[in-house]
């Protein structure tokens, strides 16, 4: 899986590209929560490019998320489709998380 | 080496793999199972969700079962045909009880960063059974017309 990371005004966009799988979990872990603890707690992952998830990845995005929200900060999901939205449902993880369909839209809640 | 190495029947020989313990290891047996399950036809969908049961059952044998001990192995056994595939992983740890695993979906645990792989598991594939011992999960996907 590739990790882009770019920053969007305040805010940290983390784009997945490939399989967020338990052999990417680590990477993903050093970049979120890496973001979080360098202080970028405004936090957009963008998920469009992203075909698969594992339950290990989905802890990460939940630490994150956490830590985000600790520190006054949040960590929006966006762009997640198909199988992914099934899992994101299935697990009611659609809850927790504030899921965008774009990473246009998730910065454009900000600024409302 | 667990005990009760699946019989065969209909469904004809089972693929037998040792694995270490090494989550390397679990990438290439999924290939392996996806890509014959792409020969028999299945589609998309089906392929998401055994490889999402599969990795489940994998990372579970080896980080919970094994407590990633590199000199514990992982026992996976599989077969296919063009309407189900089964698939058996077995670890060498103490074992568990299954139904004592929180439910991830209730409200108080939806923060809990983990607790997620056998529910997955249930929830993509047909049939999900654990030896009595709970260090061997039994996993079936029928393929739909």
């Amino acid at each position: 899986m590739d990790i882009e990371t770019r920053r969007e005004g305040d805010c940290r966009v983390v784009t997945l590209r490939g399989s967020a799988d338990i052999n990417a979990s680590a990477s993903l872990r050093e970049t979120l929560l890496g973001a979080v603890e360098g202080g970028d707690t405004r936090i957009v992952c963008d998920l469009s490019g992203t075909d698969f998830i594992c339950s290990d990845a989905l802890g990460v995005l939940i630490t994150a998320y956490l830590k985000a929200r600790g520190r006054g900060g949040f960590l929006y999901l966006a762009g997640s489709h198909d199988h992914l939205n099934d899992i994101l449902e299935t697990t009611r993880l659609n809850r927790l998380f504030r899921i965008y369909p774009g990473v246009a839209a998730a910065l454009a809640s900000l600024r409302e | 080496m667990p005990a009760g190495a699946p019989q065969t029947d209909d469904l004809g020989p089972w693929t037998e793999k040792v694995l270490p313990t090494t989550l390397s290891a679990v990438r290439q047996t999924e290939r392996e199972v996806l890509g014959l399950l792409c020969d028999l036809g299945y589609d998309e969908d089906h392929l998401f969700a055994v490889r999402l049961a599969l990795e489940e059952a994998l990372v579970n044998a080896m980080k919970h079962g094994n407590g990633f001990d590199p000199e514990r192995s992982v026992f996976v056994w599989y077969r296919a045909s063009p309407e189900r595939v089964e698939i058996r992983v077995a670890d060498e740890g103490g074992g568990f009880d299954p139904d004592t695993v929180p439910d991830p979906t209730a409200d108080e645990n939806l923060e809990r960063p983990c607790g997620r792989g056998i529910m997955l598991m249930r929830c993509y594939m047909d049939r999900v059974a654990f030896s009595p011992e709970g260090n061997e999960v039994s996993m079936v996907k029928h393929r739909e017309p």
